[in-house]
């Protein structure tokens, strides 16, 4: 009776060392993976400053507006005047023009005998 | 059995049983007390693992404070202004160096500039922490990782950048290595609530939400350019200028030139042509005799003071006479002029018998009432104390009423500007975003509507025929306002005829005004033969070419119809 609770106890020891044992390195394994990775979150965090940063300065009006100097005259730059600047109610109307009443009669006369202009436009082609 | 033990002493024996059951009594009791033993050692050795402290800090400084993060710093338009980048900075373990010569050596091939007696001296010891060099760049890092040098290792650290560069230095200020603000608005923010964060240990990675100014760093691109332009344009000393938004007090630009970069703050200590100490913010801790661009002021509290109107005539035929001196005028028409000419013919002599009509203390009072006594509640730390005579002599009086005799800042200046075309009401100038509500609630009427209007009047009247004309040629269309000053400077004690300090305060669109600035040039010469020295000719013009670029920036589209200026012409006048 006693015997086998011995050997049953000493099994599951053994069993539970070889666990620990186990679980220990893996745990060491994981730990060194973190480590690895929040290493990288680092750099990557630190390589995503710098482009924020490069992306900041290139936005800059202070890095633009040489940039607008140096090719101010290959692409005809100038700064607006204030008479280039107009708004809606500046804008006159659109001209009404009667339609060409002679016009549309002879068209719809030749499409009544058959003829359609257009047609003959792209049939010339 | 019985018969051996009678009568004499009872030898007992123990059977072999009970001596069994002793020995293993006594076995068992020697090893619960090498088990208490071993348990003793084990707990003695964790309450010691447990006393230990480890320094986690970094030359006495919390590890945490070091690799803090300060919070962006966005213009108005949410560009940034200044960010945090991360950069590895190189720290030594001396106790762990091995062969300090090697080490020594090996870092002098990545980083030549170290010094090598200071470097052995640094890594020789038994010290836990020294730092090697802050803030290197990453391919120096992948150098010195690659040598393998046991005993050295990186940090991370938080370096402040500005984008802008010099544009805008003396509104963001500097940090100092450690990312504390030393200067600017960097400071102030320490001052509020990062310095808190940071020392809790808050302030870690970008958990900071970024904070918006109320600048636009369009408009402050080009006021920079348009002042560094008139530096070269007038041979000036320096120029300045500051653009408020007048219903909300918002600064829309501030720049002061020279300048120096936040990117290297030493850089602020810099001499200018042999000069010390000429990089200051003029805006706000400069403090300055206005010159005419006072009359403004003398005008707005005369008018409001009701003793004063605007139909009123001057007698300026004679100079005015205080004792020994007299007053007499720059431009001189020596003719009795109405209270709009005065303004326009920037008269000395008119001035002064305007503020005279209204009363010497009175005119003082209006003076405190416009906050010039003390500094104006802002957030930059450089500030300077107003310099104005507490009690007003008839002569002191006389002068301060064309700006001389009393100094204020820029600052002051374009605030009261700013309250003078916004229908009387002041608002402290602010760095930060505030809405036109939360403004509202700031409000302190310091003259009446109508005398707002007629301030209105006036400055669009300079500008249209007085001395303002040339700022208004490059600004046509903008309905922009504003008076000149061309104040002689003082050197060695007495003023000088050849040195002025030229200023010029502005607003726009003056039918609705939205905008005031104020923009100064000091020592401007002439920038041709056929031009004047007069700050018309230079303080105007820049400020005409600011408002040119910066209008349309601001969304105020230009307008030449003739109404607007003919209904800021008050009805007496018609």
């Amino acid at each position: 009776m006693i015997r086998t609770l011995n050997v049953i106890m000493v099994g599951t020891s053994l069993i539970g060392l070889i666990g620990v044992y186990g679980l220990k390195y893996s745990v060491e394994e994981t730990a060194s993976e973190k480590v690895r990775i929040e290493r990288q979150i680092e750099r990557q965090e630190a390589d995503l400053s710098m482009l924020k940063a490069d992306w900041a300065y290139l936005n800059q009006p202070a890095h633009v507006a040489p940039i607008v100097a140096r090719h101010q005259d290959a692409l005809g730059l100038a700064p607006t005047t204030q008479r280039q600047f107009g708004n809606l109610d500046g804008l006159p109307m659109r001209p009404i023009k009667e339609p060409d009443a002679l016009a549309l009669d002879a068209l719809l006369e030749s499409l009544d005998a058959g003829i359609d202009p257009i047609e003959q436009l792209i049939e010339m082609n | 059995m019985a018969i051996i033990s009678e009568g004499a002493t009872p030898i007992a024996l123990d059977g072999g049983r009970k001596a069994r059951a002793n020995l293993t009594k006594a076995r068992i009791r020697w090893v619960i007390v090498a088990l208490a033993l071993v348990f003793g050692v084990v707990a003695g050795r964790l309450i010691q693992l447990g006393a230990v402290v480890t320094d986690s800090t970094i030359e006495g400084q919390a590890r945490d404070l070091i690799t803090a993060s300060r919070p962006a710093i966005l213009d108005r338009n949410g560009l940034e202004m200044a960010v945090d980048i991360r950069v590895p900075s190189l720290f030594a373990e001396p106790r762990r160096i091995i062969d300090v010569d090697e080490a020594v050596e090996a870092l002098r091939g990545v980083m030549p500039d170290l010094n090598e007696t200071w470097l052995r001296n640094r890594l020789t010891g038994e010290k836990g922490f020294v730092w090697v060099k802050r803030e290197i760049s990453p391919a120096q890092r992948e150098r010195i990782f690659n040598l393998g040098i046991p005993g050295l290792d990186f940090v991370t650290e938080s370096k402040r950048f500005y984008p802008s560069g010099t544009e805008s230095s003396h509104i963001l200020g500097a940090v100092n290595i450690d990312n504390q603000g030393i200067a600017g608005i960097e400071r102030h923010m320490d001052g509020e609530d990062v310095a808190l964060l940071q020392s809790i240990g808050l302030a870690r990675g970008n958990a900071l939400s970024p904070v918006n100014l109320s600048i636009d760093l369009r408009v402050q691109h080009v006021m920079y350019e348009q002042l560094t332009d008139a530096l070269t344009r007038y041979k000036a000393v320096a120029a300045a200028g500051v653009m408020l938004d007048v219903r909300t007090g918002e600064v829309i630009a501030m720049v002061s030139l020279p300048d120096f970069d936040p990117n290297n703050p030493v850089s602020a200590f810099e001499p200018v042509e042999g000069r010390k100490d000429q990089r200051f913010n003029r805006i706000t801790s400069g403090i300055f005799e206005l010159g005419s661009t006072f009359k403004t002021v003398t005008f707005a509290g005369a008018l409001d003071s009701g003793k004063v109107r605007i139909t009123d005539e001057f007698d300026a035929r004679f100079g005015v006479r205080f004792g020994r001196f007299t007053i007499d005028d720059f431009h001189g028409k020596h003719r009795v002029l109405n209270a709009s000419e005065v303004y326009k013919y920037s008269s000395n002599i008119g001035t002064i018998k305007l503020m005279q009509q209204m009363g010497k203390d009175d005119f003082r009072a209006f003076l405190t009432k416009l906050g010039f006594d003390k500094r104006v509640p802002f957030e930059l730390p450089e500030m300077r104390n107003p310099n104005v005579p507490e009690k007003f002599s008839e002569i002191v009086a006389a002068t301060a009423a064309f700006g001389h005799g009393l100094s204020i800042s820029p600052l002051h200046m374009a605030m009261a500007t700013a309250a003078f075309v916004n229908d009387g009401y002041m608002v402290t100038p602010t760095l930060y975003k505030r809405g036109e509500a939360e403004a509202k609630a700031l409000y302190r009427p310091v003259i009446s509507p109508r005398t707002s209007a007629y301030m209105r009047y006036l400055m669009r009247l300079n500008a249209l025929e007085g001395s303002g004309t040339r700022m208004n040629k490059a600004a046509l269309g903008y309905r922009a306002g504003g008076k000149t000053g061309t104040a002689e400077k003082v050197v060695n004690g007495r003023y000088s005829s050849g040195l002025n300090l030229n200023v010029f305060t502005s607003a726009f669109p003056l039918d609705a005004p939205r905008y005031a600035m104020v923009v100064i040039v000091d020592e401007p010469k002439r920038e041709n033969e056929q031009s004047g020295v007069t700050a018309g000719w230079n303080a105007g013009e820049v400020t005409g070419r600011i408002i040119q670029r910066a209008a349309p920036m601001l969304g105020i589209s230009p307008d030449f119809s003739e109404m607007l200026d003919a209904n800021l012409v008050p009805v007496e006048l018609r």
